[in-house]
């Protein structure tokens, strides 16, 4: 499934960098969101809702769990796909990630085209879910 | 030791009562004064030989009392050779010629063959030499060997002195037992108690139980006599034979009543003995238990089942800081804060009725409220005590605030370690991951043959990671530096301290732009650990250049350092972005950073800044301006280690 827009949210402007340049060379039609922190991410989400979202965890002001709790109570409508990319792995922290429904990938620094062929999928296995309801 | 000096001195006096009157009788024989002799015929009761004897057997006590063995074995040797042989004239009815060996008796007063002593003189004799030289020759395993043949001399001496208390006439009519002189009597009870006396104290008997047992056997060979002769008399024909059967009613219940009266003072003596022990030992160990109590550093509390104070030792004073009197009497939830205070009267009428214990038994935590009013943890372990009326409580109570605190501060410091690493590793992945993918981006720039310049930004882009990565390992360093570093202290010239941190810090991004004041007497020196002193400084002023308002016109940053009652104050103050009043708690923990768009941070300056000063034994405070932070870095001047 073609995704459309992606927002990612993460402090490092390197890794934001990385995200904008793997996502152009992997569709140059995606338009991309950006977001420095998870309060930026909540503002921007108030006015769109983009097919993904690229989060990172570790990050000033509002980092991305606590993101996770506003997004999940304040908003009605969520991005179908929400994929973690944080740079180490953690088993709690990826337990806790994953036991938000719309929470379905977590990743590892840096983003792949991998990551996001499997984000692709993910979306349009939601689409299929969503539509059959 | 005092028991010690006792009996030898009693046997000492003895023996010199015994040496003086058989000298003395020794000397009447001797001058043969016939006028005292038909005044005074008991004088002469005491045979010469007899006399010699005493001397001989006083003097062997005295000199086996001052340690001369062999000499005492060997006097009281002759002694009882003369005995055995006078008794063996008695009993063989013959005549060795030993009765006139030394005088020629002007006097018979006795009814045996003249100058003859007696053959219970004889026996006493012999059984009191048999026990001295014993003694001498045997020393201490003889002892109890001792005791019984001088106290067999005492009861037959006793016996005889008793005949003559109760009919100086009949006595010498009794059996051949009491046939002894009153004099004689005399000597040997005072001989036979000074040798028992020797011979108990060796043994660590009991004085009074041996007492009481031979006052029991003296009594009851007293009344064996008294039986003897009654049925003597009465084959003699003394009583009217039709009384025969009453006769011997009366010798029986005579004899039983003497053989129970001698069974039970031996057994009101043991008796009275034993619960004498018994009484001391309960009174030393109650002492020592009071001395344990008195000087625990636990609290012991009993209470009564209505939960009234009993008693308090002095330790629960210091806990709780009421004196003893005051509590005792007073209701013990006086000592509980609150929940524990509204509970106690329902748990103890609770365990009355049920006997369903919560605490009783098994030690457990709960508080405590000292007289201020303040609380504080205890351990807590309460016992039941039934004392068959009534049933006591005794609490022995622990006050743990002080390992409760230490407990505390080692969670604490693990949870700081815990989030360390936790934070560590994954802001030392964060630049790695971050090259790793702008390499692979490089990679993929080269195979599409972008233009340099492209190319370009990315590398700096990697090296902006890579001393992203540099700056944290360092600051991980100097904080594992702050823990671990052993540096002697020196005198730091503070205002060339700040001088030469600012001239470095120049260099670096924004370096330029602020103006810095110093305003820091020259001549002020601080004695401090140089490399602490220098973290506080660099963390200190890099945060105010580098957190600067690129809005403001003017950036300034004013340094100053004042000595103050002992304590040196730092404050840095800074016009700069300063930091949100909500971030302010944060402010002094680990991997915390408030601004966002200065993302090369590492979250650990201010922690590494803390610590320092901590380490220093000081304190750092922030306080927010009107428009910008004020440092305040206070140390105390003589420090404390």
């Amino acid at each position: 499934m073609k995704m459309r827009s992606i927002l990612t949210v993460d402090d490092d402007e390197n890794d934001l960098f990385i995200c904008t340049y793997t996502i152009q060379r992997f569709d140059p039609d995606i338009r991309i969101l950006k977001a420095l922190n998870g309060l930026e991410a909540l503002n921007l989400l108030k006015e769109t809702t983009p097919d993904a979202i690229i989060l990172d965890i570790n990050m000033p002001v509002m980092n991305g769990f606590e993101f996770l709790e506003h997004y999940t109570r304040e908003f009605e409508t969520h991005a179908p796909v929400v994929a973690m990319l944080t740079s180490s792995h953690h088993a709690a922290d990826r337990e806790r990630a994953l036991r938000y429904d719309f929470v379905k990938n977590y990743f590892e620094k840096p983003l792949t085209p991998e990551n996001l062929k499997a984000m692709a999928t993910f979306l349009g296995d939601e689409r299929d879910r969503r539509a059959g309801l | 030791m005092r028991q010690d000096i006792l009996a030898r001195y009693c046997g000492m006096l003895a023996g010199a009562a015994s040496i003086a009157i058989g000298a003395a009788v020794m000397i009447l024989w001797l001058a043969r004064p016939m006028d005292l002799a038909e005044a005074a015929p008991t004088l002469f009761a005491m045979q010469f030989n007899a006399a010699l004897c005493f001397v001989l057997a006083g003097a062997a006590i005295c000199l086996l009392l001052n340690g001369a063995l062999p000499l005492s074995a060997g006097l009281s040797g002759l002694a009882g050779l003369l005995a055995a042989a006078t008794l063996a004239e008695h009993l063989l009815h013959v005549d060795l010629g030993i009765d006139r060996m030394f005088v020629a008796p002007f006097v018979s007063p006795g009814t045996g063959p003249a100058g003859r002593m007696a053959p219970n003189t004889a026996l006493c004799f012999l059984l009191l030499s048999a026990s001295v030289a014993l003694t001498a020759l045997l020393g201490r395993s003889s002892s109890p060997l001792r005791v019984v043949l001088a106290g067999l001399v005492f009861m037959i001496s006793t016996t005889a002195l008793i005949g003559y208390l109760l009919s100086v006439s009949t006595a010498r009519e009794w059996l051949p037992l009491a046939r002894m002189s009153p004099q004689s009597a005399f000597c040997f009870a005072t001989l036979s108690i000074g040798l028992i006396l020797g011979g108990i104290v060796r043994l660590g008997y009991d004085l009074s139980t041996v007492a009481a047992t031979l006052g029991a056997a003296t009594y009851l060979l007293l009344v064996l006599m008294t039986y003897v002769e009654l049925i003597q008399r009465g084959e003699d024909g003394g009583l009217p034979a039709e009384g025969a059967d009453a006769r011997s009613t009366l010798l029986a219940i005579l004899l039983l009543s003497g053989a129970v009266y001698a069974c039970l003072i031996v057994y009101a003596f043991r008796n009275s003995e034993r619960s004498r022990r018994m009484a001391l030992q309960l009174a030393e160990s109650q002492k020592r238990l009071e001395a344990i109590i008195q000087t625990a550093v636990d609290g012991f509390v009993t209470i009564d089942e209505r939960g009234t104070i009993l008693s308090a030792n002095p330790a629960c004073e210091r806990i709780f800081g009421y004196q003893v009197e005051e509590i005792i009497g007073r209701n013990v939830k006086l000592l509980m804060p609150a929940p524990y205070r509204d509970e106690h009267d329902r748990y103890l009428a609770n365990y009355r009725q049920t006997g369903v214990a919560r605490i009783i038994g098994a030690g457990r935590e709960a508080e405590g409220q000292r007289k201020d009013g303040s609380t504080f943890p205890v351990e807590l372990s309460v016992s039941r005590i039934d004392l068959g009326h009534q049933v006591l409580y005794g609490g022995i109570l622990r006050d743990i605030s002080e390992r409760k605190r230490h407990e505390r501060d080692i969670l604490d410091a693990n949870a700081e370690l815990e989030e360390f690493s936790y934070r560590t590793s994954h802001d030392l992945r964060s630049p790695i991951a971050s090259s790793l993918g702008l390499v692979a981006i490089a990679e993929d720039m080269v195979r599409r043959e972008v233009p340099a310049a492209e190319l370009q930004g990315v590398l700096a882009r990697i090296e902006t990671s890579f001393r992203k990565l540099d700056h944290l390992i360092q600051n991980i360093i100097s904080l594992t530096r702050t823990k671990m570093l052993d540096e002697p202290e020196s005198a730091i010239a503070v205002a060339g301290a700040v001088r030469e941190t600012v001239e470095r810090l120049r260099h670096m991004e924004g370096g330029a732009v602020s103006t810095v004041h110093i305003d820091i007497p020259e001549t002020m020196t601080l004695r401090k650990r140089a490399s602490r002193f220098q973290i506080i400084l660099d963390n200190l002023l890099s945060n105010a250049i580098k957190y600067h308002d690129p809005a403001e016109a003017m950036p300034e940053i004013s340094v100053r350092a004042a000595c103050d009652r002992g304590r040196f104050v730092l404050t840095v103050a800074d016009n700069g972005l300063g930091i949100a009043a909500a971030d302010e708690p944060k402010l002094f923990q680990m991997f915390k950073r408030f601004h966002p768009q200065r993302a090369e941070g590492s979250g650990l300056g201010l922690y590494i800044l803390r610590k320092s000063v901590e380490q220093l034994g000081g304190t750092v405070a922030y306080r927010r301006r009107e428009k910008g932070s004020l440092f305040t870095v206070t140390l105390p001047q003589e420090d404390r280690r």
